[in-house]
């Protein structure tokens, strides 16, 4: 988790990242035309990328194609979002019980 | 389009393979719904959501090796948006590195800008395959049962 921090702590490697979510399975060459960084500021913060399994690729013939992999930010997620989240999905249940109960006018209730 | 979803999770490939091939564990990690087939290459498989009863996604398993490999045809039937899509290709890899595996799971044959349903729920469904095997409990993530309205509806 401290890779995942660390990766998306640069905002080069955010735009990076923001450049796979717009297109998903560039080369390293497309990413660097598309972006105001150096052939070599690519491969590094790639390297970092990959690291934290933000970026996962493929070979694909002679090329290496790049993916977002958003996995590792929804585990961050889970850790702590979700935990707030579940009160929600709880009182939202029970509001459908509720509901569901009073529509029946002759129903017991279960 | 291709997406590429990747997760590294403590276990066997074995129990990995299990895990995605049971209905009743699939169900604990992937929105309520298991997915029903008898694995053979070739065969049909299936998604029912078991309270609603609708069918959710269906295709066919086009590679089946067990415990490393699988590739399946995928088409989406939730909704009439999705359903428009036609069949799309999902591939689950399995790869063991040092006491766990490396799980790949590569979407692709989508259209260009395809409907972001299609593919938006795999991180919510491979991070909870990835709690469920690591810790055993039963999920309270969204992707989970409780989110199916399955666990609601026994409590």
């Amino acid at each position: 988790m401290d890779e995942v921090f660390k990766a998306l702590a640069d905002p080069s490697r955010r735009t990076l990242l923001d450049a796979l979510f717009e297109r998903d399975g560039q080369t390293l060459s497309e990413l660097e035309a598309r972006l105001p960084m150096t052939r070599f500021g690519v491969m590094k913060h790639l390297k970092v990328l990959e690291g934290a399994r933000l970026v996962t690729s493929k070979r694909r013939g002679r090329e290496k194609l790049h993916f977002l992999n958003p996995v590792p930010i929804r585990l961050i997620h889970n850790r702590w979002v979700s935990k707030y989240a579940e009160p929600w999905a709880t009182g939202l249940s029970e509001l459908k019980k509720d509901i569901e109960t009073k529509e029946q006018p002759h129903g017991e209730s279960v | 389009m291709e997406k590429v979803f990747e997760i590294y999770i403590k276990t066997t490939p074995e129990r990995l393979w299990e895990a995605i091939t049971d209905e009743q564990t699939r169900q604990k990690y992937n929105f309520g719904v298991g997915v029903s087939s008898d694995w053979a290459p070739g065969s049909r498989y299936e998604s029912v959501h078991p309270q609603a009863g609708i069918s959710i996604a269906e295709g066919e398993n086009l590679e089946v090796e067990p415990p490393r490999r699988l590739v399946q045809s995928f088409t989406a039937l939730w909704s009439d948006q999705v359903k428009d899509e036609g069949p799309s290709r999902v591939t689950w890899e399995i790869e063991p590195v040092g006491s766990s595996c490396r799980l790949t799971v590569t979407h692709d044959q989508l259209r260009e800008g395809a409907n972001d349903e299609l593919f938006g729920g795999w991180p919510m469904i491979l991070s909870g395959l990835k709690t469920l095997l690591e810790s055993g409990e039963l999920l309270d993530t969204p992707g989970s049962l409780r989110y199916s309205g399955a666990s609601a509806d026994a409590e």
